[in-house]
């Protein structure tokens, strides 16, 4: 593909007045390409959720553009937003958020139900299967564990395909086997079906799946490793909090 | 989007309860008042009645029927009133979830939708609900209206199946109305709030809630004052519009009096947790203090209402006879009062069975006393507002109060008929309109035969001379056995209070229904904001409270808001008391208002014992479980 997945240009988000407001997103540049897992780190802060925020649409910008999926959504009206949530974009939290409700494959087909689009069951239940809870299909979410939910929310970003996952510490409230699990998904979507994942996470080990890593400080990029691995994530990260 | 709502209507149920009953409250009691009312629309009356008995259950089917509209409408807006409170409440109680449905893709034309949906399904479970309720409610409306005297013991109220449409329409129409501005609000939400921790509560003090706070409350000022100009029916609607739109306007700004009431109890209190929640719950607060602001302002406001205007008939009577005494008896032996000594002037008004038709209008068979126009004019002070008293010689006729409004023009002959004997009598002039009703026909006693004025109820007012003592006179009448002889003063007294008894049996039945539609809005508000704050009460349980202290906080603070209420809706009542005080010293040139003092401290006790045991069981309830457990779950 020839655009990026997710690009950021010269983005800055004031909160409060102009003159004495907090920047929480100070001139931040990035590009996030097709096919890519680009994870954010950085200290209590600096800006991470606000970037994923500013970057899936869900909070405007100050100033600076914001290109998703190659449109432009900066200025974007509510049902552009909308229909991006519908087809082209996906969450991932840390507390799940799924409808209590309704049933695992319930919540899974709901997207596509709110885009008017038709799932089968079939569909449904091939996709509960691949991040196996086929089983857990009539379930609800409090009837499910903490790891299984979040594997339910993971089937509902897959099943409309959307180009970008945004994930804010998705494995955050997971024992480490789940987290596994979560993670080894979140691997399968971007090597399998070619979709981009932009996350944030605080863990070193969660950050060094991913292809980059991005690090901010006082809401600006103060570092990015490509290929990291845990250490070289810890050491930097510890070196950006003393 | 319909599985969904009819999902959370079932998961949820606890949200919806209070609404589903206000709505079946508010089908039943409309269908119920539908049936009645058709009923009293073609009343089937017994033949062999005598014209008065005629007249009389005639004028009761209409009273009846006024109570019944009064009460459908009533209960329409109390039942729109609540829904849409619960709504409003229960839009900000899910407000995670709903961002979620728009984080997930959906519209905010879904979301609209999906509010919608439930209305319906509230509208059609409370219309299912309240059409059995219906059929009770119509047997207890029609039991109380005879029991109070408006109906006859043999009046029944057919079953329709038309009511079960109205009903249908009704159900769903209320629901509807309730829930259209909380889905406006609710599709107004982000769906970044669906990643907050706890949801962050949205602005109270939308603009449409200034809009609707500030309009209504312009409109509640506007008819205080056009009630100091208005005449008593006027003034009267004025008061019951008052009730309801300042009801809605103390409602809507409730929010910006309770951080102030936070305050004081700030002052009082420092440093509590009390404080902190009222400060912090605005909008909690704001739902269980407007149910009461519409208990206290429409109870208060009606009984003033009726009190004050009652009172001041009474007055108006006392300064509309130009004497000291009024004696009670027949015809024949009213006549001997001039000859008592000590008498100047005894006006005889015998209150005779005769019929007096107006063209094409129905004829009148009561409220006609014959008088002697020279005593009549010399007792009383009433100035007639077309025509000379002197005139009423002859075959003539005087328009009383009570035909004020009917525009009988002082030329026109009016036929009559008096024991068989046939009558035309010219119109020569009439009395202006009263407080109370009044005579409807003032004739001369004279164009009379004997046996009609002679055995008629009559009431002498009785003007003593100077020199003498009144008390003195009073004694020598009842010593010639003429019959009962009362002051004026006390005379006016009674009458008032012969009137107020009558308003104040359908005042019985208006704020039996307010009281029992703001308990369960009350006691609805109460255990949503209770229930809902389980996790909240687990954080101040770890935090180091112990479970009666959580209790006693909440309890602490549901009743400073019943308080807030309460405050609030005497203000509006206030208000509603101002304009019908205006419009009576208008009127009749002094103030007089009624405060009900023993309904205040009835309503106040027992609302705030409601809130408060309902609000202690509700935090008892909620705090069972172990507070780790609450903390720790997640969905």
């Amino acid at each position: 593909m020839s655009f990026p997945a997710v690009e950021l240009r010269q983005v800055t988000r004031f909160y409060g007045a102009r003159n004495t407001g907090v920047a929480a997103l100070d001139g931040v540049s990035l590009a996030c390409p097709a096919g890519t897992w680009t994870a954010v780190m950085g200290p209590s802060g600096s800006g991470k959720s606000t970037l994923l925020h500013c970057a899936a649409g869900l909070e405007q910008v100050t100033t600076g553009r914001v290109v998703l999926a190659g449109r432009d959504i900066t200025a974007a009206p509510d049902g552009v937003l909308t229909e991006m949530r519908r087809r082209t974009i996906g969450f991932v939290f840390q507390n799940f958020n799924l409808i209590g409700s309704l049933t695992a494959e319930q919540n899974v087909a709901f997207p596509l139900k709110l885009a008017g689009i038709r799932a089968s069951r079939k569909d449904v239940r091939g996709v509960l299967g691949s991040v196996g809870l086929a089983d857990r299909a009539t379930h609800r979410p409090r009837e499910l564990s903490g790891g299984q939910q979040q594997r339910v929310a993971i089937a509902r970003a897959m099943i409309s395909r959307p180009a970008v996952l945004f994930a804010d510490e998705p494995t955050g409230a997971l024992d480490s086997h789940s987290a596994k699990v979560v993670l080894e998904l979140l691997r399968d979507m971007v090597r399998g079906a070619g979709q981009s994942i932009v996350m944030v996470t605080h863990d070193p080990a969660v950050a060094a799946g991913a292809d980059a890593v991005v690090f901010l400080a006082d809401g600006r990029i103060a570092d990015r490793l490509d290929a990291p691995t845990t250490h070289q994530v810890a050491d930097r990260l510890a070196r950006l909090e003393s | 989007m319909l599985r969904m709502s009819f999902r959370t209507f079932l998961e949820r149920w606890q949200l919806f309860a209070g609404a589903v009953l206000s709505v079946a409250a508010g089908v039943a009691l409309v269908q119920a008042s539908f049936m009645v009312l058709v009923a009293t629309g073609e009343p089937r009356i017994p033949e062999g009645l005598s014209r008065q008995e005629d007249d009389r259950i005639r004028e009761g089917f209409v009273g009846a029927a006024t109570v019944m509209g009064m009460t459908a409408f009533l209960a329409m807006f109390l039942a729109v009133f609540i829904v849409s409170s619960t709504f409003a409440f229960t839009v900000d109680q899910r407000r995670r979830d709903l961002a979620l449905l728009r984080l997930t893709g959906g519209s905010r034309g879904q979301v609209r939708v999906l509010l919608l949906s439930e209305s319906v399904l509230l509208g059609l479970v409370g219309s299912a609900l309240g059409v059995p309720i219906g059929l009770g409610a119509k047997h207890a409306q029609t039991w109380l209206l005879v029991e109070i005297g408006l109906l006859p013991d043999w009046f029944a109220a057919p079953w329709r199946w038309q009511a079960v449409a109205v009903a249908g329409v009704i159900g769903v129409g209320v629901a509807l109305t309730g829930v259209f501005a909380a889905s406006l609000r609710a599709a107004r939400i982000r769906p970044l709030e669906a990643l907050r921790e706890t949801g962050r509560a949205g602005r109270v003090m939308t603009t449409s809630r200034w809009l609707l706070g500030l309009s209504s409350a312009a409109c509640t000022v506007a008819m205080v004052v056009w009630a100091h100009g208005a005449n008593l029916i006027g003034a009267m609607l004025a008061a019951l519009g008052i009730s309801m739109v300042g009801a809605v306007a103390m409602s809507t700004l409730s929010p910006l009096v309770v951080p102030f009431t936070a305050w004081l109890l700030g002052l009082l209190l420092p440093g509590s947790l009390v404080v902190a929640s009222l400060r912090d719950g605005v909008r909690r607060s704001a739902a269980t203090a407007s149910p009461l602001i519409v208990l206290v302002s429409l109870l208060l406001g009606l009984a003033g209402t009726f009190g004050s205007l009652a009172a001041a008939g009474g007055e108006e009577a006392k300064r509309s006879v130009n004497a000291q005494l009024v004696v009670t008896s027949t015809g024949a032996r009213a006549e001997r009062l001039p000859g008592i000594e000590g008498v100047a002037v005894a006006s005889r008004q015998n209150a005779v069975d005769i019929t007096i038709t107006a063209g094409e209008r129905r004829s009148v068979y009561s409220g006609i006393i014959a008088v002697d126009a020279a005593d009549y004019a010399r007792t009383h002070a009433l100035v007639p507002t077309h025509g000379d008293l002197n005139a009423l010689t002859g075959d003539t006729v005087f328009v009383g109060p009570a035909q004020h409004s009917e525009w009988i023009r002082a030329g026109e002959v009016l036929t009559a008929e008096a024991e068989g004997i046939p009558l035309s009598l010219t119109v020569v002039g009439g009395l202006p309109e009263t407080l109370e009703p009044g005579e409807n026909f003032v004739v001369p006693r004279r164009i009379l035969p004997p046996p009609v004025w002679e055995n008629a109820p009559t009431e002498s007012v009785v003007q003593v001379e100077t020199e003498q003592n009144p008390d003195v006179v009073a004694e020598r009448i009842e010593r010639a056995g003429i019959g009962e002889v009362s002051t004026v003063a006390d005379w006016a007294e009674a009458r008032a209070g012969r009137n107020q008894a009558g308003n104040m049996k359908i005042l019985t039945v208006l704020m039996g229904l307010a009281g029992l539609y703001a308990l369960m809005a009350v006691v609805n508000s109460v255990v949503i904001a209770g229930t809902e704050r389980r996790r909240e009460f687990a954080v101040f349980r770890v935090s180091g409270l112990s479970r009666p202290q959580v209790v006693r906080t909440a309890v602490a603070e549901a009743t400073s808001v019943a308080v807030i209420g309460l405050v609030l809706g005497c203000a509006v009542a206030g208000a509603g008391l101002a304009g019908i005080g205006g419009s009576v010293r208008a009127a009749i040139g002094v103030t007089v208002v009624h405060v009900p003092w023993t309904l205040l401290a009835v309503v106040a006790t027992g609302s705030l014992a409601v809130v408060a045991v309902t609000s202690g069981i509700t935090a008892l309830s909620a705090t069972r479980q172990r507070p780790v457990s609450l903390i720790a779950t997640k969905e």
